[in-house]
């Protein structure tokens, strides 16, 4: 009997637990009710992309010399370069080069491998297309370069959460001038570049 | 009764004292209210699914729909428009007849339970005196429509969900029940309106959530489960089973299947808000206030501010219900099909089996208090 009712005692403990961490559970999604949405309405608002994106390949036909080392660091030899031997002037001349960037995986391997620099990356990502195959981009693809997200009149840029000052989470109407929590690069080379120059004399 | 407003009896008079016969009076009064529930009705559905969206995209930080009209209000009549539009497909092997009966069948009795809900003294389409078990009645029927459409789709999914469904309905339909009946001794009638009379005493202190606390909550995860709302909502669970019973049907079918479950869901609430929080009743008594201020009950402005009130009231009640379901959404993981049976069976029946026994123990001992 006294077995019994323990059983009974425990399984109304139980039970009463189970309905406080429900209502614990229910208080969090209340109080995520007030918070501010952190949506960014896309096709009219866009998030500006960071200076290390790494979108769409951008490719400068002129710079590049057909030394394959793209080819050589790419995880599945994707950059396809087609060159031809100049015996008169013994040098590669470029015809065609292309990347199909719905093989791609953007590692980036191929930008900073390359010699001379012909390869960078851009911030564009609206790659979609309906066919896979327009995804295959010729040296002239590549050449182009993106819009710029700041300076589209149909979109409203938003900053990424790491470039919005200190203590400010929502990127909406931020004031004009506003500055990200921190120091900009060039602002720490200057304050570096007096003191190494103290360190030099 | 007697003090609240009788638009029945008004405009029988009316028509009579324009020289109609009472009994044609009556016919021409006849479809209007059942006309202006069943609009009642599927503007609740707009009111219901754009709070479930604005509800949900508030809980998840989102904004929700915003550009079909103001708010995102249309949003509704959007997803209407489209799904009558849609074309209407029965898949090759499946059977015709039960498919087209299927949703029918779900959502009919949702329509017809309708008849019960009192939004005020006079303000009910039918007071029969088995009005609650009419609801508990008509309930039941909707577990044939979900088995019906689930083994005529001719699909593995719409089949397991038609079980399982089924399997649900059926089991909780037992704890509702009972925490009904609990209701129902204590009121002395199976009519909704006596079951808001007898809690109208004392304002908001004489509500049944105070003393049936249990059955409160016994009748919400049981409601909970009829409806087959998220903590158990594994009949359609599209991680498992794609959409269950609805998996093969498209058009106004499947809107068939939604608004049924979108009534539906209105209509526990407001049922819930009638067994337990005093339905059409203010907090604090009108009828009492009417007297504090020397005002008759029979004064037809009072009656037409006491109408008003209680059909606010009941709508009120039923939307913070509603308002509570969709948090419970995105709060409650969802059960497995074991658990709920477990919970059903196991925990629910005999909690709300030892409700009843008490409830009539406490009527016998207390009969002021527990309506003996």
């Amino acid at each position: 009997m006294l077995n019994f009712l323990k059983q009974v005692g425990d399984y109304a403990k139980e039970s009463v637990q189970a309905a406080k961490y429900i209502g614990q559970g229910l208080s969090v999604t209340f109080d995520h009710m007030s918070r501010r949405p952190v949506t960014v309405q896309y096709p009219y608002e866009k998030v500006i992309p960071s200076e290390r994106y790494r979108g769409r390949i951008h490719f400068e036909f002129d710079k590049c010399i057909s030394c394959e080392v793209c080819v050589r660091v790419c995880p599945i030899n994707l950059p396809v370069v087609d060159w031809d031997f100049d015996k008169a002037t013994k040098k590669k001349t470029l015809n065609h080069y292309s990347i199909d960037f719905g093989v791609c995986i953007f590692c980036g391997n191929c930008v900073e491998y390359c010699p001379t620099n012909c390869l960078s990356m851009t911030e564009e990502y609206e790659m979609a297309a309906y066919d896979r195959h327009e995804l295959n981009y010729d040296n002239v693809a590549m050449g182009r370069l993106p819009y710029k997200v700041t300076q589209d009149p149909m979109v409203t840029p938003l900053r990424e959460f790491a470039y919005l000052p200190d203590g400010v989470i929502d990127p909406h109407e931020l004031p004009a001038g506003s500055r990200r929590a921190g120091k900009l690069p060039e602002e720490i080379l200057a304050e570096s570049q007096p003191a190494a120059e103290k360190a030099a004399d | 009764m007697g003090q609240g407003i009788d638009l029945q009896r008004s405009f029988v008079e009316l028509l009579t004292q324009l020289g109609l016969p009472s009994g044609a009076a009556r016919a021409i009064w006849l479809p209007l209210p059942m006309t202006l529930i069943l609009i009642a009705a599927t503007v609740s559905i707009f009111v219901t699914v754009w709070l479930e969206r604005k509800i949900s995209a508030a809980a998840q930080q989102r904004i929700g729909p915003e550009y079909a009209g103001p708010l995102g209000t249309l949003q509704a009549a959007a997803d209407g428009i489209k799904l009558l539009f849609k074309e209407d497909i029965v898949p090759s092997k499946a059977d015709p007849i039960l498919f087209t009966l299927g949703p029918a069948l779900v959502v009919i009795p949702v329509f017809l339970s309708y008849l019960i809900v009192p939004f005020g003294q006079n303000m009910v389409i039918t007071d029969i005196g088995v009005g609650i078990f009419l609801w508990i009645a008509l309930s039941s029927i909707t577990p044939i429509g979900l088995l019906m459409s689930g083994y005529s789709s001719n699909n593995k999914y719409s089949l397991l969900g038609g079980l399982r469904a089924a399997a649900q309905s059926i089991s909780y339909e037992i704890p509702l029940a009972l925490s009904v009946l609990a209701i129902v001794m204590m009121s002395n009638s199976l009519s909704t309106i006596d079951i808001v009379e007898q809690q109208a005493q004392y304002g908001i202190l004489g509500w049944n959530v105070w003393r049936q606390p249990v059955g409160f909550l016994i009748f919400w995860v049981a409601a909970l489960a009829e409806c087959e709302r998220l903590p158990f909502d594994l009949p359609e669970a599209e991680e498992e089973l794609v959409a269950g019973y609805q998996t093969e049907y498209t058009g106004m079918k499947f809107g068939l299947f939604y608004v049924g479950s979108y009534v539906n869901l209105v209509l526990s609430a407001l049922i819930f808000s009638v067994l337990y929080l005093g339905g059409w009743e203010f907090p604090v008594s009108v009828s009492w206030l009417a007297s504090l201020l020397n005002v008759s009950e029979t004064t037809p402005w009072l009656q037409v501010i006491t109408a008003a009130i209680g059909i606010m009231m009941t709508v009120i009640k039923a939307y913070l219900l509603v308002f509570l379901a969709v948090l419970l959404r995105w709060t409650v993981p969802r059960v497995r099909i074991d658990q709920l049976l477990d919970l059903g069976w196991k925990f629910l029946l005999p909690v709300s089996l030892v409700n009843l026994l008490l409830t009539a123990a406490l009527k016998i001992t207390f009969p002021v208090a527990f309506g003996g």
